[in-house]
């Protein structure tokens, strides 16, 4: 076990710093109060990605062979740590990187992969991800949204929500049910966004304006060749995409970057004095530092070409637990914070609100520990 | 970073398990409040374990990896000082390891017996003494830590000044503390997931019902930070990761120490179930150098000033 960075890996980390500090705007720091899946940020962000892709900073964990470096999954965490704690100004884009491209690679026909790969690659497209339905959050396998074969279409019917980035998305990574098979029913199709019948309902949020939205179709035609895998290997295909997304965001370090930051504050304002403060502090930081030792556990896994497992599930609500103790501490301890008084701050709040719901519910993550790390007997059902 | 087990820690660990495997069950008819045995410490010393520390090739990490695996067993070991504090000292010192902090003498003391060496950290100091019989208190029946423990009633006029400094001794007292408090961690969470595995109520077993599933998922997420973090600590010598490592440990064993036993039924406040042998020594480790609030401190200093 060896817990220094290797000097390839500081020397990348140093880069990426350098180059987000030259290249964001002077107010980014206020601007990024804008979430990744807004409007401003989704716009800013198609501009910022292309400049990332010239530098070899989009996808630089991606393989030689279809664009990237062939950097590994240190380093993909690196690039993932550093973009978050500068407020992601890849926007939705992190997801493009992050496991639609390598799921593209796998799971594409050469059309598909003609077609996505360079567009991902210039940093201007943007996807976003129907799964979520009213009825089918945590129970996503339930969900309803039905493509219906006709000829050589399929023809859309139903809703998803909480859509992220649905509003600007060039095209959607749509689940939907071919039959009525619980799992091998789902099938995948890549719809574009601005297909006649599709309509997208922003829903304001604690989270940022314009960051979910929730999306109609309404009998929207969609070509078979636009289909994603085969009928109904949709839940193989996202179970393998998760394991290109579980650790997901490295909520962790910007839990901790914004730590630094309330103390950074309580210094100034000659609190950071106060026993009370500092014990609770190191609380958080602590937990912080457990978070991130998790999740590089399932970097490490990713490294040895191991599965990342059910352990991915504890390294994700490790992180949860560690986001709501800095959010507590800042509504504790720096008030002011949440009213004007750090946009970095007011950033980060918003954000870590969606910690313990988004990619799976924080209770969804306990069973999955339940019952794939302790070996626990299932839950009847 | 490389967080994998090399091929030695794995050899080591592997070694550690066969040689321990008379001792990873509780005789049959014990219920001792604290089990420990002559035989494995011996074993364990003979075979040059709680010296890895010192082997530049295996090093602190390896020393925290092999605290980690004994406080597992059901039986009591003297490891985490000598493996982790003692290279820094005098690796020669005779053991068991007893690490007290200046002017807490009123609170009992692990493994203290005659011929212990007692370290004594403190205002800037580390001193230590070979505890003699006019020096110790036993507690006698009244000790409720599965630890054997017993009081330090003085300190003799002559003990003998290390060059070493007492920061650098708190830091890796923190490491074995976390080190240790991981491995019982790990073992009581075991004891308790099979217990609730196998006991039915309402025609199924406990473990199926939601309310002990979350618990028992959240502590095995505090487990793993407490493993991760002691490694981390033990590895990169930093005073920060020790204090987080140190807290984060003390703060699981309080979480888990009532919902274990709870968990358990009646089963939990038997002797006969072998639970507490983990628990009741958690409690003893939430004590060690001034609980929760101290590491806390700690980390506080050495991350912010």
């Amino acid at each position: 076990m060896d817990f220094e960075w290797t000097e390839e890996q500081a020397a990348f980390r140093a880069r990426l710093q350098a180059f987000l500090a030259q290249n964001l705007p002077d107010d980014w720091e206020a601007f990024s109060k804008h979430g990744p899946a807004s409007p401003a940020l989704t716009e800013f962000a198609r501009g910022f990605c292309r400049r990332l892709a010239e530098n070899g900073m989009l996808f630089p964990h991606w393989p030689k062979e279809i664009g990237g470096e062939g950097l590994g999954p240190w380093e993909q965490q690196i690039l993932a740590e550093v973009m978050w704690e500068w407020g992601e100004p890849r926007g939705g884009q992190y997801m493009n990187v992050n496991w639609i491209g390598p799921t593209l690679v796998k799971y594409g026909t050469d059309a598909q992969k003609a077609k996505y790969l360079p567009q991902i690659s210039s940093g201007e497209m943007l996807w976003c991800q129907g799964f979520s339905e009213p009825d089918s959050g945590s129970d996503l396998a339930s969900l309803r949204t039905r493509a219906t074969l006709d000829g050589d279409v399929y023809r859309v019917n139903g809703q998803k929500i909480w859509t992220s980035y649905a509003g600007l998305a060039d095209t959607c990574f749509l689940l939907t049910r071919t039959s009525d098979d619980r799992k091998k029913g789902i099938t995948i199709l890549l719809v574009p966004m601005d297909t006649p019948g599709i309509t997208v309902r922003q829903i304001p949020s604690l989270i940022g304006e314009g960051d979910i939205h929730e999306v109609f179709f309404d009998d929207v035609v969609v070509p078979v060749g636009q289909r994603f895998g085969e009928e109904g290997q949709a839940w193989e295909i996202i179970n393998y995409s998760l394991t290109n997304e579980r650790l997901g965001i490295p909520r962790y370090h910007l839990a901790r970057a914004a730590l630094d930051r309330a103390v950074a504050m309580l210094k100034d304002a000659g609190d950071f004095t106060r026993e009370a403060v500092r014990i609770e502090a190191g609380r958080c930081a602590a937990l912080c530092e457990a978070a991130r030792t998790a999740n590089y556990a399932i970097v490490q896994k990713r490294v040895d070409g191991l599965g990342v497992g059910a352990e991915s599930s504890s390294a994700r609500f490790a992180t949860v637990m560690a986001e709501r103790a800095v959010c507590e501490f800042v509504v504790e301890f720096v008030p002011e914070a949440l009213a004007g008084g750090s946009a970095y701050l007011q950033m980060h709040h918003q954000r870590g609100i969606v910690a313990g719901v988004a990619a799976g519910a924080a209770e969804i993550q306990l069973n999955i520990i339940a019952s794939d790390v302790l070996q626990l007997p299932r839950e009847p059902r | 970073m490389h967080l994998s087990l090399n091929e030695d820690q794995t050899q080591i660990l592997d070694f550690i398990d066969s040689l321990a495997k008379p001792f990873a069950g509780v005789p049959l008819h014990d219920t001792s409040f604290a089990l420990t045995s002559d035989e494995l410490d011996g074993a364990l010393v003979e075979n040059g374990f709680l010296d890895v520390a010192a082997m530049p090739e295996l090093g602190a990490v390896t020393a925290a990896l092999v605290v980690e695996k004994l406080a597992r067993l059901p039986f009591a070991v003297e490891a985490a000082a000598s493996a982790l504090v003692r290279p820094l000292l005098d690796p020669d010192l005779p053991r068991p390891l007893c690490l007290v902090q200046e002017g807490q003498l009123r609170k009992p003391v692990r493994f203290l017996k005659p011929g212990a060496t007692v370290v004594v950290v403190g205002n800037g100091k580390v001193r230590s003494f070979t505890a003699t019989d006019d020096i110790i208190r036993g507690a006698g029946e009244e000790v409720l830590y599965a630890y054997p423990m017993a009081y330090l009633t003085g300190i003799p006029a002559e003990t003998r000044a290390h060059d070493v400094a007492a920061d650098t001794v708190l830091r890796a007292w923190r490491v074995a503390l976390a080190a240790e408090a991981a491995g019982l961690l790990a073992a009581a969470l075991q004891s308790v997931t099979n217990y609730v595995s196998e006991r039915k109520q309402f025609g199924r077993p406990l473990a199926t019902f939601q309310a002990l599933r979350h618990r028992l998922a959240e502590a095995q997420v505090v487990t793993n930070g407490v493993y991760w973090l002691a490694m981390r600590a033990a590895g990169t010598a930093d005073p920060a990761d020790a204090a987080m490592a140190a807290l984060h440990a003390q703060e699981a064993a309080k979480r888990v120490g009532y919902d274990y036993h709870q968990f358990l039924g009646a089963m939990g406040m038997t002797l006969e179930h072998p639970l507490h042998l983990w628990t009741y020594r958690l409690k003893a480790l939430t004590s060690e150098l001034g609980g929760r609030g101290e590491q806390a401190l700690a980390a506080a200093d050495a991350l912010w000033g």
